[in-house]
């Protein structure tokens, strides 16, 4: 009687256990060792996190390109109301990828060339004002306040944010259009130098990280970067993208003014740390999640409470950014705190799991 | 009886001990072999990514951490004709914020993604020296050539680089390959004197400059040797410039031939030349006198408090530690590094001077790898451009802490003044003038010893 019982206790015991272990989440996911968790953390970084946001930007930004060219030919409200949602879609995976703001979008200087803030207006209304023709060559060399993500931004939604179709004139097509198309050479070349088949891209150099890998010469310093770059956008927001505006109380300083996506961009840096702590955007993979619920099942779910707690601030505002420094201060002030709450625990909590456990 | 001669014994073992110990010969304290690990001293961080170059000192007041966030700030803000927001670039421009050129606070590379010339840049003069002893501006051009202009404006040139390959072997037979740039300056917005002298300057990692603007200039005095009095063949000379503010020559540190003696001289003239926006230090635009001389914005175009803090955020920017220090083939290779003569220019420790205003960099042990002076570099890569005591063929050896991490803080491994070394090994093989000899040591050795070397530069 008594062996019976143990044996069905033990039983018991065992489907409850195989039931609290996470699922893998594909069927080739099947981790045994900390060095293949250590291997598919960069891989799943590279090929779920990386290589998807930055395809969905490219396929995004090519989209906009094909409506603007299309706006050009045949003005159409609905039209431009489509080009509207791509801007903002593009935007969405751009600021999802400043979550891991290295690699070539910054040492080719990608970065800069599609979201440099403020524009330079006066020099833009010269170029509208001008009849320089918008080649290619011409676009690439203007500076960065001419082009990229924000003069296509005023170009489309206007300087109220409700421009309408009529109100464009053949230059601002022309312009429009030019911008559209650099901003979709720039992104889709970013997309290439991530193409995870590639053995020259930089996912392969980062999914090698060893020795003998002239950048990343253990798999250590490869994650560091990731957290690095986690808390690096976390304190851009908190500390510069908000913070700036709102303690000079001046909306003039607030990026992505003119089609009131501030906010918008902010969660979505959120919704990028996110996404690189989890390795999940469309699939779902082995994160940095995984390394730190070995070791620290807290703070596995202190960062992810942080997460939520600062889309929930953000959330919170519910008037556009340049309007919620001046009128509803404590909301702004509360997602700063939030932000920067989660900032902290990512540069100094996982950075230090990570260092502790990482060497792998 | 048995306890007083144990009492006897101890006491003969005591002096015994004593005598032993004071006989041993006081060790020297090797500072360097103790703190290698820390290259910036107390001011090292630990990161190995891509912010490598950007961390504040670990060690900061928090009245200068302040500071520091601000500068971070202003350094990476983006410059516009006018408005309420940054205004007051150009009207010629090299660039529109210090960032587009120190990419990740580091070092530049010749040529961007298609042919935009991002962060290499053209010093420009003609025969003669201005009032303080420095390079004589072109009329019509000034000291430095801006290839960019707001709306409206006429850049003054555009530089076209055309490179061809120079073939030599190692003495084992390994082939090798440098690459030799050719410069023409083309649509020039006006003619160019037959005189003019060009000299070519990429823009270099930024950190740990408040630790080197520490150093007493009696230290770097330490190994000048202008004459070469003890005849090994490297002399060493300070070149001396125009302090601004103290309206006196001062001991020049920065820059490619230390032509800048602070980090606050070193921004200003940044902020006016490269970017066209003028500061409390340097009032005048460097269009002045200019066709293209259009000033909406009032000077000066930057405020003095914010031009200190970008000062500020450049001195306290902290220092990358070694890697992989202990490696049996990164010592071996530091010791050819000696053997082969490297560290007579390349002077691997420093301790910075006590400065009680500014503790943060007060009496620290610093390995920058560098004498902070001047040196014959050869005819290959003499620009043949005096400027001020430094002659056409002199550089400032450059500090090499942290230069194995360029890689992944800017995603190349160009060096030199203008970018033309495509590694370590092209660097090296540059060397001419006083570092031929060294370099003629590296080109003889085995391809394990050359590897060795190289290994222990990427440690730094």
């Amino acid at each position: 009687m008594k062996n019976k019982f143990t044996i069905l206790m033990t039983m018991v015991l065992f489907i409850t256990i195989s039931s609290c272990t996470k699922e893998p989440e594909t069927s080739d996911d099947v981790v045994t060792t900390p060095e293949d968790l250590g291997q598919k953390i960069l891989d799943d970084f590279s090929n779920v996190v990386a290589s998807d946001i930055y395809h969905d930007l490219s396929e995004n930004t090519s989209l906009l390109y094909e409506h603007v060219l299309a706006l050009q030919s045949a003005p159409d409200e609905n039209l431009l109301t489509t080009c509207k949602q791509d801007w903002r879609n593009a935007r969405s995976s751009w600021e999802k990828s400043e979550a891991f703001l290295f690699g070539p979008v910054s040492t080719e200087n990608i970065d800069p060339r599609i979201d440099t803030w403020p524009v330079n207006f006066q020099d833009l209304e010269g170029e509208l004002a001008g009849s320089h023709a918008f080649t290619h060559d011409y676009i690439d060399g203007l500076q960065d306040a001419l082009k990229g993500f924000h003069p296509i931004e005023y170009l489309l939604f206007g300087q109220e944010g409700n421009k309408t179709h009529s109100e464009f004139n053949a230059r601002e097509f022309e312009y429009l259009v030019a911008l559209c198309e650099n901003l979709k050479e720039l992104t889709s070349s970013l997309n290439a130098s991530w193409n995870t088949n590639s053995t020259s891209s930089y996912a392969s150099t980062l999914m090698s990280a060893g020795p003998g890998n002239t950048v990343y010469g253990s798999k250590l310093s490869a994650y560091e970067e990731m957290v690095n770059a986690m808390a690096g956008i976390c304190s851009e927001v908190a500390e510069g993208k908000m913070n700036e505006p709102f303690v000079l109380q001046d909306a003039s300083l607030e990026e992505s003014p003119f089609a009131f996506n501030s906010i918008t961009d902010f969660t979505n840096n959120i919704r990028g740390v996110e996404s690189v702590y989890l390795a999940s955007f469309v699939e779902d993979g082995k994160g940095l999640e995984d390394l730190v619920r070995q070791h620290n099942l807290s703070l596995d779910s202190t960062i992810k409470s942080k997460i939520q707690q600062a889309i929930a601030a953000l959330q919170n505002i519910t008037v556009p950014f340049g309007q919620a420094i001046i009128e509803q201060p404590v909301q702004v002030q509360n997602a700063i705190d939030a932000i920067t709450s989660l900032e902290e625990t990512i540069s100094t909590d996982l950075l230090q799991l990570v260092q502790l456990h990482g060497n792998l | 009886m048995k306890v007083r001669f144990l009492k006897k014994s101890l006491a003969w073992c005591c002096l015994l001990l004593l005598f032993i110990i004071s006989c041993k010969k006081p060790e020297t304290w090797d500072a360097e072999a103790y703190n290698e690990w820390y290259s910036g001293g107390q001011q090292t961080i630990w990161d190995q990514s891509a912010g490598a170059f950007s961390s504040m000192f670990p060690v900061i007041s928090n009245r200068n951490a302040l500071i520091h966030e601000v500068g971070d700030k202003a350094f990476e803000a983006t410059f516009v004709s006018s408005g309420n927001l940054n205004p007051g670039l150009g009207p010629l421009f090299n660039s529109v914020a210090c960032t587009s050129c120190h990419i990740n606070d580091g070092r530049g590379t010749p040529i961007g993604p298609g042919t935009q010339m991002v962060s290499l840049l053209f010093r420009m003069s003609i025969p003669g020296e201005d009032p303080h002893g420095g390079p004589l501006g072109v009329p019509g051009f000034g000291g430095q050539l801006q290839q960019n202009a707001i709306f409206g404006a006429q850049p003054e040139a555009e530089v076209e680089i055309n490179y061809s390959e120079q073939s030599a072997s190692y003495a084992d037979g390994t082939n090798y390959s440098l690459r030799v740039p050719n410069y023409s300056v083309v649509n020039a917005y006006a003619p160019l004197p037959g005189d003019v002298m060009f000299s070519p300057r990429i823009a270099p990692p930024v950190f740990g400059l408040g630790l080197l603007e520490a150093v007493n200039e009696n230290t770097i005095l330490e190994y000048e040797d202008e004459s070469d009095a003890d005849g090994d063949g490297i002399s060493g000379k300070a070149n001396y410039v125009w302090d601004v503010l103290a309206s006196k020559n001062k001991i020049g540190r920065f820059g490619w031939k230390c032509g800048q003696p602070t980090v606050l001289q070193q921004s200003a003239g940044a902020y006016n030349e490269d970017m066209g926006i003028t500061s409390f230090l340097f009032p005048i635009e460097s269009t002045h006198g200019q066709t293209q001389h259009i000033d909406a914005v009032p000077e000066p175009e930057i405020s003095d408090s914010l031009l200190y803090a970008v000062a500020d955020y450049v001195r306290t920017l902290a220092v990358p530690a070694r890697r992989n220090a202990d490696d049996p083939q990164v010592k071996y290779g530091k010791q050819l590094f000696h053997d082969a003569n490297c560290s007579s220019c390349h002077r691997p420790m420093m301790q910075t001077g006590v400065d009680v205003s500014f503790q943060e960099v007060s009496a620290q042990y610093i390995f920058p790898y560098t004498d902070l002076l001047l040196h014959d570099m050869g005819p290959d890569l003499a620009d043949f451009r005096p400027d001020h005591r430094a002659n056409g063929y002199e550089w400032r050896t450059p500090p090499l802490w942290g230069i194995g991490l360029t890689d992944i803080v800017n995603g190349h491994a160009n060096f030199l003044h203008d970018g033309r070394a495509r590694n370590l090994e092209e660097a090296i093989l540059w060397h001419g003038g006083e570092a031929q000899q060294s370099k003629e040591i590296f080109r003889n050795m085995s391809a394990a010893d050359r590897d060795a070397l190289i290994t222990f530069l990427k440690s730094l």
